[in-house]
């Protein structure tokens, strides 16, 4: 109950530092944006099955988009060298992890809204009568994505060139997850059957797996 | 202790030799060959020796990743280390005997087959644990953060392992009907290939004690 209430305040910190700063939370967003209207023009997409080309390409976005803005969540702690306040101020390493990945998963599930509007609106996407699934999906790929992107922040936050080597460390990690999460995406704008797909069985599988591993493991991540 | 790990090496390098003599000879001259692919198939007597000899390796590299962060003693560091890049070198074998195989049974270089592509994956993934050592070499930290890196990337390979059944496979059979001479085959190469990972991996420990103790002033 302490962790979960210790969690909450570094949630709430999080949110409310965005709120303020805005450069992250902007950044990924114009990116989003400016990705889509290329993609638009870089590829020819007229008779294209939508609902399988398209998930991939938005999830490719999603990829890229979600990384500039979880790549920062401890980077910007080590600059400020506001890291080690954190760590006193909670005092377990825990809440702090599960404070930035609530604080991620947030970011993570409004880009996919706004994504999802967004390739509805002017790539003509099938999202408009699969709303209820995609949300389900992107809940789910969400989860495992900020697992781990969380935990591979504060792990390299205090590298040398962080910035780089963070997306050559997460991506590979991401793959199976990206795999599922496009074949999903396909199946609900397909308006196909969901539950009961091996995709699905994976996706949770990844997430219960890399949500206990990065919980357990992320004191090490954190430490001097 | 490099001592007796340089033994350890002799010896494998040693045996392995031999035992792959052996095993060679038994491909070429024991083992049937298939109906359907030809010739090309004898590739599969290494191919899958190397895919469980890199499974073999990053497993070790895991239980040591585990072992150093609970007692943060340098030795198992090594091994973590060491198992990386010796399972790398047997990942790159199973890449490049499947493409070759494929090459010869179905006329591509590469096929997104699931298990191919899972091994793909691994590699990119452990490419990003080489790096971070490579680029993070000197600093106090990096054995900690490579140590969680290996952990999170094998909790990859139960994926790797459960790739066929849910992503399905056209290329490789869920199930391999092997006749006696070929099963004779396969397990001499195993061995084979296992002797030849383990004496890899006893070398490379061996030289990273050996420039411990350099380092150290005490060669």
């Amino acid at each position: 109950m302490r962790l979960l209430r210790s969690a909450l305040i570094v949630f709430g910190k999080e949110i409310r530092e965005e709120a303020r700063r805005k450069e992250s939370f902007l950044a990924s967003f114009f990116f989003s944006f400016i990705s889509i209207v290329l993609f638009h023009f870089s590829l020819d997409l007229t008779g294209a099955d939508l609902s399988r080309e398209g998930s991939g390409l938005l999830w490719l976005i999603i990829l890229f988009a979600g990384s500039l803005f979880t790549g920062n969540s401890f980077r910007k702690e080590e600059e400020n060298g506001t890291f080690q306040a954190l760590l006193l101020a909670v005092s377990d390493s825990g809440a702090i992890f599960l404070g930035k990945y609530l604080a991620n998963l947030a970011f993570m599930t409004s880009l996919g809204f706004f994504l999802l509007f967004l390739s509805g609106a002017l790539l003509n996407m099938p999202v408009w009568n699969a709303l209820l699934p995609l949300a389900f999906v992107f809940t789910l790929v969400n989860a495992g994505y900020s697992s781990l992107a969380t935990m591979i922040s504060a792990l390299l936050s205090k590298e040398k060139g962080s910035a780089l080597l963070y997306p050559l460390v997460l991506y590979p990690l991401l793959v199976p997850l990206f795999m599922a999460a496009a074949a999903l995406t396909g199946t609900a704008m397909a308006s196909g059957p969901l539950l009961g797909s091996p995709w699905l069985r994976l996706l949770v599988l990844f997430d219960i797996l890399f949500f206990v591993a990065c919980m357990l493991l992320f004191e090490y991540a954190a430490e001097e | 202790m490099a001592e007796k790990i340089r033994k350890c090496a002799v010896a494998a390098t040693l045996s392995a030799a031999l035992l792959n003599a052996a095993a060679l000879a038994a491909v070429f001259f024991y083992a049937p060959v298939e109906a359907s692919m030809g010739e090309a198939q004898k590739i599969f007597y290494y191919h899958v020796p190397c895919a469980i000899a890199a499974y073999g390796l990053l497993l070790l590299s895991f239980v040591m990743s585990i072992a150093f962060l609970s007692t943060g003693q340098k030795e198992y560091d090594e091994w973590a280390f060491s198992g990386v890049e010796t399972g790398m070198v047997m990942i790159a074998c199973v890449l490049v005997s499947g493409a070759t195989w494929g090459r010869s049974a179905w006329g591509k270089w590469w096929v997104w087959e699931p298990r191919l592509t899972s091994f793909l994956i691994l590699f990119m993934t452990y490419l990003s644990y080489l790096l971070i050592r490579a680029l993070g070499t000197g600093d106090p930290r990096t054995p900690k953060i490579s140590a969680v890196v290996s952990i999170v990337a094998f909790l990859n390979v139960p994926l790797v392992n459960r790739a066929i059944a849910w992503w399905g496979s056209a290329v490789h059979p869920a199930r391999i009907g092997l006749e006696p001479p070929m099963k004779h085959t396969l397990l001499l190469s195993s061995f084979a290939v296992a002797l030849m990972a383990a004496s890899l991996l006893l070398w490379r420990v061996f030289s990273a004690r050996k420039a411990e103790g350099t380092e150290e002033g005490n060669p």
